[in-house]
């Protein structure tokens, strides 16, 4: 590996307009030995994983993976309940269109009494944006066999796009309580999976798995990490000696101990009549661990905020516990926006974990369908795991992608 | 403001539905609807099966004391503790379905104590796990190809029941490897799944012998590194390995590119296991296993049941829980195991007597063709001796 | 009553903010306290109800498994084993941190090349890497990397320095030879005076300004003194290497193919992390910085090695640090592919039937250790670094 560093530029190289592909392949690819060393040596390496790539996509058998692509999207959820899931997805669908667009309707509001001139997003812009969840969405409905889901996926896009033109239009009264909506889906959506009838969290699996645990330990957690922190800060030294132990006791130690501990050691700290399944084993352990994580990420959200503010309010005689809801927390979890997502893209990732533990999420489905008599000693493992990864980075880049835009306009970095 | 009040209105919602199912968790799983259709098809079953003048039903039966027995019962579900990497003892198949020779079992106790061999709910298990699982009543029975081994019975709080697999540890090699015994292998590195017996029973075997183990948690693991060669020999019970090497694929050379080397280097009774006192739940176990051997020893299957209706035969109307002569009247038997007067015929009913359970999973006409031996009844030469239904 | 005395000049007792601080603190002490009383208390009890230790006695018991890649005999105690899975677990972590600091380094800075290829490729490795879950890539590099090197028999042998196969990757050593230990001594001496002669030109280069050297200096001096002890005492180091015999290896360093999956996967995802904190650093250095080092005509590199990494390392440093926690307790995710490290062996031993609360402590303990060494280091770090700064 060469020493040499290669020069840098700060800002995007601002080359004068190139004259022709030769040109600027000069200016860029060759302008000096080492750079055109490097380049040799770089394309040389990318043409090799490309084609080992392509040709590992094409000899690879997807039979597996067709066969079982149910096990991966919901586990091993009853197959005479399959409505369930698709209920639940339309729920979602409605929920992220009608807050998205309430939320770009409040933006355009809000720009126009400001006398700013509002862009909007358009369709194209949003299909840029998410290209690769919806590339993902037709490499899965790929593998599907039948025309029902591919029809059903359109129906969900068509129905979410619905909800955002739906929450744009809203009057601004109802707008206000769009969050009730939402509740009320998630609660709708809920209960279409477990309710009269259906299957509770214990007897979920593959990606739906991982997706619940994720939003699931990042909710609960979220209000013992406001705590928490706010405990840090706390004047007291009790509470903050309490809150400052358990912050960095957890954020001691690996996730795969706290849910190695969820897995084994509940059963001997809690009472022997409550027995928990071990999909609620998991979810405790990750509120567990994901709460003391939350708790430095308003931490910091709190820091942001200058202690003018604060003095303001004591000025102006509001009490602290009215001071901290209504002056400090609205700017400071502003500010975590961000950083909440990346904790949920790192929760994300972190939920194969359970896998660990023979749950069967994502990555052991992957396991699991290589011991299917039809499959065994095929050696197939590495194309269901590529099909996990595929899944998993298609969400990870996408959300990581967002959450710097919104870094950029919520304009945090800036203050 | 918007953001923090959905936020906090989640968290609220999350935190009662994390209340209602913690609940569901501890009381029941399977809410109302399922209970009763369970409970109309024990009805039905039953009375197809036992005739009409059954009294009790599965379905019905009250709970006696305040054991493991009455919680099941009152629960409506079977939380059956398996496996789902090992081809035909316990896998999931491509419908997302438990199935296998160990999944029957506990299909079969769920019809025995329940009347619906469908009222299980199975619990994915790894090697680790498992005897926690057991010890915190995550389940109510392991059914996990597990060893029946005294340090197991005493310091592992399980109990063992009737064994419903007789197996040994062995030795799978590629065909081209040259060895012929244990012995030989000297100096290689050897397969071996984590948590389990195998592994010690390894520890031992190879005493003498310098080698390298190479241990995972998983059977696909051990798979990819045994295709790939990376061990040369893969060590786990024979059954597995039998399975395992009826199932290569031709491009790896088929069966015959593996044998499994001749010595059996250990014991491996599998069977079910269940927690330390509580011995009414353990003998209704035990019954429910053994029955299925009787039934084959009767000649009862599946197919047959309803035939028996008419037998002049004592022992097998005691069995059936057909009403049989006694001083008080026409009554069935009842053996007093706090099960339905029924249960073994609901077993052989709805998931089918041992040969059939064999057959169906394991047996030569299964992908894995394992020949019976020591898994036949004593009157083939075999182990399983069922005492007597009086 | 006094307290009706008091209200006059004073709030009321439940209004005193002094009074709400301190009840405040009592209630939530004794709410731990009892929180942890009543976990602890269930605690020793279900152990003695399922019949497990409760104390850490069963250290001293014989492990009863083989660890691989050690030579630790399955009768030693359980506590060398766990020492070994601590030594085993330092083994990654003090090779994977140098490792992921230079290609984070590297990475980081091309992604700002001007040069597209380099920029882009480097951009690609960091949006791929990244967004995989850590566990994934580790199954990744060990199935699809790792197990498709050469098997044992067709072992690549570099001229007897590296022998690579998929099983391990054993390089060349060194012996203890007579006389080591006086060597010992003599390289200890030689350090320090290459200290010295360090302290020295440094103190040269600040009275009469000219270009100090002293990496040069001390590195030469220390080079010296250390091959003139090595003749002098006749070799005390020999070369130890690696040598195949049959399936056999002897000699040099070995380390087991899970090792380097894990190192390689752990040390490519931290790496992608630490190229983009390197490359924010970088882009917050002010542009005049490097404005102002082209104005004074220094090539691309001395600018990058004298102006913009210095300050911006200063941004760096912290982070990245925290990236090196972040690595160390990722290598429990080893536990995947059976890498014989702390999780792992905790792992094991628990389903050999260890007490799991007991073990469960050992391991937390033991990475809770790790994570305030470098905790003290990242202190000990930021505090040098101001006094740079001001």
């Amino acid at each position: 590996m060469t020493v040499e560093a290669p020069v840098f530029e700060e800002a995007p190289p601002q080359v004068e307009p190139a004259r022709g592909p030769m040109d600027w392949a000069r200016k860029n690819l060759f302008n000096n030995w080492y750079n055109s060393l490097l380049t040799v040596a770089l394309a040389a390496l990318v043409v090799w994983v490309l084609v080992a790539l392509v040709r590992g996509l094409l000899s690879a058998e997807y039979e597996i993976i067709r066969a079982n692509l149910r096990l991966f999207m919901i586990g091993e959820f009853p197959a005479d309940q399959l409505w369930r899931p698709w209920a639940a997805t339309y729920c979602f669908a409605v929920i992220f269109g009608v807050v998205g667009g309430s939320i770009a309707a409040g933006a355009r509001d809000r720009a126009s009494e400001a006398g700013l001139p509002y862009v909007r997003t358009t369709l194209r812009q949003i299909v840029i944006r998410f290209w690769p969840i919806l590339a993902l969405i037709a490499v899965i409905l790929s593998f599907t066999s039948t025309v029902t889901p591919t029809l059903l996926t359109i129906g969900a896009l068509v129905v979410g796009l619905g909800s955002y033109y739906l929450g744009r239009v809203l009057p601004r009264a109802v707008r206000r309580w769009t969050w009730l909506i939402a509740v009320v889906l998630i609660a709708a959506s809920y209960i279409s999976l477990a309710g009269f009838g259906g299957v509770g969290w214990q007897g979920w699996g593959g990606l739906q798995l991982n997706l619940f645990l994720t939003f699931a330990g990042l909710l609960v957690a979220f209000p013992f990490g406001l705590l928490l922190a706010m405990g840090r800060r706390s004047s007291l030294p009790v509470i903050r000696t309490i809150s400052v132990g358990y912050i960095e006791l957890v954020r001691g130690v690996p996730l795969i101990t706290v849910l190695i501990a969820g897995a084994f050691a509940i059963g001997f700290i809690i009472p022997r009549d409550v027995r928990p399944g071990f999909v609620t084993r998991m979810l405790i352990a990750i509120i567990a661990f994901e709460a003391a994580y939350i708790a430095e990420v308003v931490r910091g959200g709190l820091q942001a905020v200058p202690r003018g503010q604060v003095e303001a309010a004591q000025a102006v005689g509001l009490a602290p516990w009215k001071t901290m809801r209504l002056i400090v927390l609205p700017q400071a979890l502003r500010a975590t926006i961000p950083a909440m997502v990346g904790q949920f893209i790192s929760l994300f990732k972190d939920t194969t974990l359970v896998a660990v533990l023979g749950i069967t999420e994502l990555l052991e489905a992957t396991f699991v369908v290589n011991s299917q008599t039809a499959y065994l000693g095929k050696g197939l493992f590495v194309v269901t795991l590529s099909f996990a990864a595929l899944i998993f980075w298609v969400g990870c880049y996408t959300m990581s992608r967002e959450s710097r835009r919104l870094e950029r306009k919520l304009g945090v970095g800036e203050r | 403001m918007k953001a923090s009040k959905l936020f906090a209105a989640l968290t609220a919602l999350m935190l009662v539905l994390a209340a209602c199912t913690q609940a569901a968790d501890t009381t029941t799983t399977t809410s109302g609807e399922t209970t009763e259709t369970t409970e109309a098809a024990a009805e039905e079953t039953t009375t197809s099966a036992a005739g009409e003048e059954t009294t009790t039903t599965a379905g019905e039966e009250a709970p006696a004391g305040g054991g493991l027995l009455a919680e099941v019962q009152a629960r409506g579900t079977l939380n059956c503790g398996v496996n789902n990497t090992v081809p035909g003892f316990g896998f999931v198949d491509e419908a997302g379905e438990h199935v296998g020779f160990d999944i029957d079992f506990c299909r079969a106790i769920a019809a025995g104590v329940l009347g619906d061999a469908e009222a299980v709910t199975y619990v994915d298990l790894t090697a680790e796990q498992r005897f926690t699982a057991l010890q915190s009543g995550e389940v109510d029975v392991l059914v996990r190809n597990t060893t029946y081994t005294s340090s197991r019975d005493g310091g592992l709080a399980a109990t063992f029941l009737t064994t419903t697999f007789y197996d040994g540890q062995g030795m799978m090699v590629a065909a081209d490897s040259g060895f012929t015994t244990i012995d030989d292998m000297t100096d290689t590195t050897i397969c071996v799944l984590s948590g389990t017996t195998t592994e010690l029973n390894l520890t031992a075997r190879m005493a003498d012998i310098p080698y390298t183990p190479l241990t995972f948690d998983e059977n696909p693991q051990i798979q990819a590194a045994f295709i790939e060669g990376q061990c040369d020999g893969w060590t786990s019970d024979k059954s597995q390995l039998a399975g395992v090497r009826s199932a290569w694929p031709e491009d790896q050379g088929g069966p015959e590119a593996l044998v499994i080397l001749e010595e059996t280097f250990s014991k491996e009774p599998l069977g079910p296991a269940v927690l330390d006192g509580d011995s009414q739940w353990a003998q209704v176990v035990d019954w429910i296993v053994l029955a299925t051997m009787q039934a084959e020893e009767f000649g009862i299957d599946s197919t047959n049941v309803d035939t028996f209706a008419d037998t002049e035969d004592t022992n097998i109307r005691n069995f059936l829980g057909l009403p049989v002569e006694t001083e008080e009247g026409t009554a069935p038997f009842d053996p007093g195991l706090g099960l339905a007067t029924d249960f073994a015929a609901q077993v052989i009913t709805q998931v089918g007597n041992y040969a059939e359970i064999y057959d169906r999973n394991v047996g030569p006409g299964s992908p894995l063709a394992l020949e019976r031996l020591l898994n036949s009844l004593w009157t083939d030469g075999g182990l399983h001796y069922p005492p007597p239904y009086r | 009553m006094t307290a009706v005395e008091e209200t006059r000049h004073r709030p009321r007792l439940w209004r005193d903010v002094r009074v709400l601080r301190a009840v405040i603190q009592v209630l939530a002490g004794a709410a731990v306290l009892i929180i942890l009383y009543v976990l602890w208390f269930n605690l020793t009890n279900n152990l003695r109800a399922a019949g497990l230790p409760t104390g850490f006695d069963f250290l001293t018991q014989p492990l009863g498994v083989d660890i691989p890649g050690s030579d630790i005999s399955p009768s030693a105690p359980i506590w060398r084993g766990l020492l070994n899975a601590v030594k085993n677990t330092l083994a990654l972590v003090v090779v994977g941190i140098p490792l992921l600091t230079l290609i984070g380094v590297l990475v980081g800075v091309a992604r700002l090349s001007t040069n597209w290829l380099v920029a882009k490729a480097a951009g690609l490795y960091v949006e791929i890497i990244r967004n995989i879950p850590p566990l994934l890539i580790i199954f990744f590099v060990f199935n699809a990397v790792v197990l498709r090197f050469p098997v044992l028999q067709e072992s690549l042998n570099i001229s007897d320095l590296v022998i690579v196969n998929n099983r391990y990757l054993a390089m060349v050593g060194f012996t203890a030879q007579p006389n080591f230990g006086p060597f010992l001594a003599i390289i200890a001496v030689a350090l320090l005076i290459a200290a010295g002669v360090w302290w020295w030109r440094t103190r040269r280069s600040e009275q009469t300004g000219e270009h100090h050297h002293r990496f040069l200096w001390a590195l030469g001096v220390f080079s010296a003194i250390s091959l003139i002890g090595f003749f002098a005492l006749g070799g005390p180091i020999g070369l130890s290497r690696p040598i195949l015999d049959g399936r056999a290896l002897e000699g040099g360093y070995t380390g087991l193919a899970a090792y380097w999956a894990v190192l390689a996967a752990l040390v490519l995802y931290t790496a992608s992390h630490v190229a983009e904190i390197v490359r924010g650093s970088i882009l917050a250095v002010p542009r005049g910085q490097s404005e102002a080092a082209n104005a004074i005509a220094l090539t691309s590199f001395q600018r990058l090695r004298y102006v913009v990494m210095p300050q911006a390392m200063r941004i760096a440093i912290p982070p990245i640090i925290s990236q090196y926690l972040n690595f160390t307790k990722n290598t429990s995710l080893a536990i995947a592919i059976g890498y014989a490290e702390m999780t792992r062996i905790t792992f094991q031993l628990i389903g050999n039937g260890q007490p799991a609360p007991q073990m469960i402590f050992l391991l937390m303990g033991g990475y809770l250790i790790f994570s305030l060494i470098i905790s003290l280091i990242v202190n000990v770090v930021n505090r040098r670094m101001q006094l740079v700064t001001r």
